[in-house]
């Protein structure tokens, strides 16, 4: 297993997500109808769609908290549905932002940060603490090391959400509809903090309802309608030229 | 005239040799102490991996969890004392405090694994996926994320399983166990009187349980991380 290999690396960077006619079902019901995706190193990507689409299945499968029905997925090479795959390496490379934060509630802020790569043994814990106060200061939250997640805002408990993911040094972030449970005003601090990530060249799969958001950050987007794919194109053309009726429509309602 | 009985039940030496009542109402009241706490600790620890097993996705694992359950739960304690006494340690010499805290800590067992997979299930599914999200094999999840917070949230109902299995050793006088019902009891056959050794001991129960319940009030607010919710 190479999970660390780099986009860098002399064969060319191949994609880091490589999806092929994914399939997910609940029960009788298919909510995933063959998902074919790629994307690139350092690439953001903006996946909207109406609630129910299957957005959210989408990126759960690609680090596996949501089982596959049928079909492929490669990251950086490794096709992660394969039997034996060990699935907590792959999850240690792509971090995920959930939409309700799930911010550890018996650990401090700091403690969130630090916990997976020291119990991991990624660290030692002294090198952890320094590299999760750095990211807590990067994210404005110097202060809030020592709070308990319960006394934060939303806003400050999604951007400690983001620290702790990027405190696996992960090489492909997840977003699910990370500003969906924020008042309005808390919004832009974990936008901007998003944004921050993608100037770095984090390769980022975003499923938001942000459209301003996804139009000048991600460098692409796919609208997902019923399970499939529906449009699959640069921000500027997937506002202005829309070619699917059905984006065509979405765009109508939300904008 | 209560002078009188009060003097001959707790302050007096009593016949046969006989320590005076307080004396052996005080080694009772320990005997009650050791069992329970033992039996309760040893019940919170095979509860929490009988529960840990009943939430397991192998089959294999899941159903002797669950049947153990099922059989604790489905035959009165005393039964399960006197198996124990008499089937299990038949041929082993063993102090009849340690057999009582076996018996007890296996009753204990069962009930504290309902309320621990109650307490488990009180988790928000979110801090699992968060914590395997980051790579955690789900033992260490579980270790680290769930069942502290699962603990606080069904402290109230361990403090009442205390409660309960703390009463329920009063039945160890059964089996020869020296507790303090089984104290009680001696001072009344000694001394033919009923008032002062049972009331002695009813009362010195409900101190126990009422003080333990103000304990555990005090110990959950102590816990700073609990949601406010």
């Amino acid at each position: 297993m190479s999970l660390a290999l780099h986009a860098s690396v002399p064969a060319g960077p191949g994609p880091m997500v490589k999806i092929v006619d994914l399939h997910v079902k609940f029960g009788r019901h298919e909510v995933l109808k063959g998902i074919h995706l790629e994307v690139a190193p350092r690439e953001v990507l903006s996946i909207v769609g109406p609630s129910g689409s299957g957005k959210s299945t989408l990126l759960h499968c690609v680090n596996r908290l949501q089982t596959a029905h049928r079909g492929h997925i490669w990251i950086e090479g490794v096709d992660i549905l394969a039997p034996g795959v060990d699935v907590n390496r792959l999850r240690r490379k792509v971090g995920m932002v959930f939409q309700h934060f799930n911010l550890f509630e018996n650990k401090t802020v700091l403690d969130n940060v630090i916990l997976a790569p020291v119990k991991l043994g990624l660290l030692p814990r002294a090198a952890a603490v320094a590299r999760g106060l750095d990211l807590l200061r990067q994210l404005g939250l110097a202060a809030k090391a020592q709070a308990w997640p319960h006394n934060l805002s939303g806003g400050q408990k999604q951007r400690v959400a983001i620290a702790r993911a990027l405190a696996m040094d992960p090489d492909l972030m997840l977003f699910d509809e990370p500003t969906s449970a924020l008042d309005p005003e808390m919004v832009k601090d974990v936008l901007d903090a998003m944004k921050d990530l993608a100037r770095g060249g984090m390769t980022m799969m975003v499923v938001t309802h942000e459209m301003g958001f996804a139009r000048e950050v991600s460098n692409r987007m796919v609208f997902l309608d019923e399970g499939l794919i529906v449009e699959d194109a640069p921000p500027e053309w997937f506002f202005n030229r829309p070619q699917n009726p059905r984006t065509k429509a979405f765009l109508e309602k939300i904008l | 005239m209560w002078r009188a009985r009060i003097q001959q039940c707790l302050l007096d030496p009593l016949p046969n040799g006989l320590p005076p009542g307080w004396r052996m109402l005080l080694d009772g009241l320990g005997y009650t102490l050791v069992i329970s706490v033992l039996a309760v600790a040893l019940g919170v620890v095979l509860g929490t991996v009988l529960a840990v097993l009943r939430m397991s996705r192998r089959g294999w694992l899941r159903w002797p969890a669950r049947l153990y359950a099922d059989l604790i739960r489905g035959t009165p304690v005393l039964v399960q004392l006197f198996i124990v006494n008499f089937i299990v340690f038949a041929s082993v010499q063993a102090d009849k405090w340690l057999v009582a805290t076996i018996a007890f800590g296996l009753n204990s067992a069962a009930y504290v694994s309902e309320i621990v997979r109650a307490g488990i299930q009180s988790v928000n599914p979110g801090q699992m996926d968060a914590a395997r999200s980051l790579g955690m094999p789900g033992a260490l999840a579980m270790r680290e994320i769930i069942l502290p917070q699962a603990f606080r949230n069904i402290l109230p109902a361990l403090g009442n399983e205390f409660v309960v299995l703390l009463k329920e050793t009063s039945v160890v006088g059964f089996i020869g166990g020296m507790d303090l019902m089984r104290m009680g009891d001696i001072i009344r056959s000694m001394t033919y009187e009923a008032y002062v050794p049972l009331l002695s001991v009813a009362a010195i129960y409900l101190v126990l349980t009422l003080g333990l319940s103000a304990l555990l009030q005090r110990l959950e607010g102590r816990l700073g991380w609990g949601r406010e919710r």
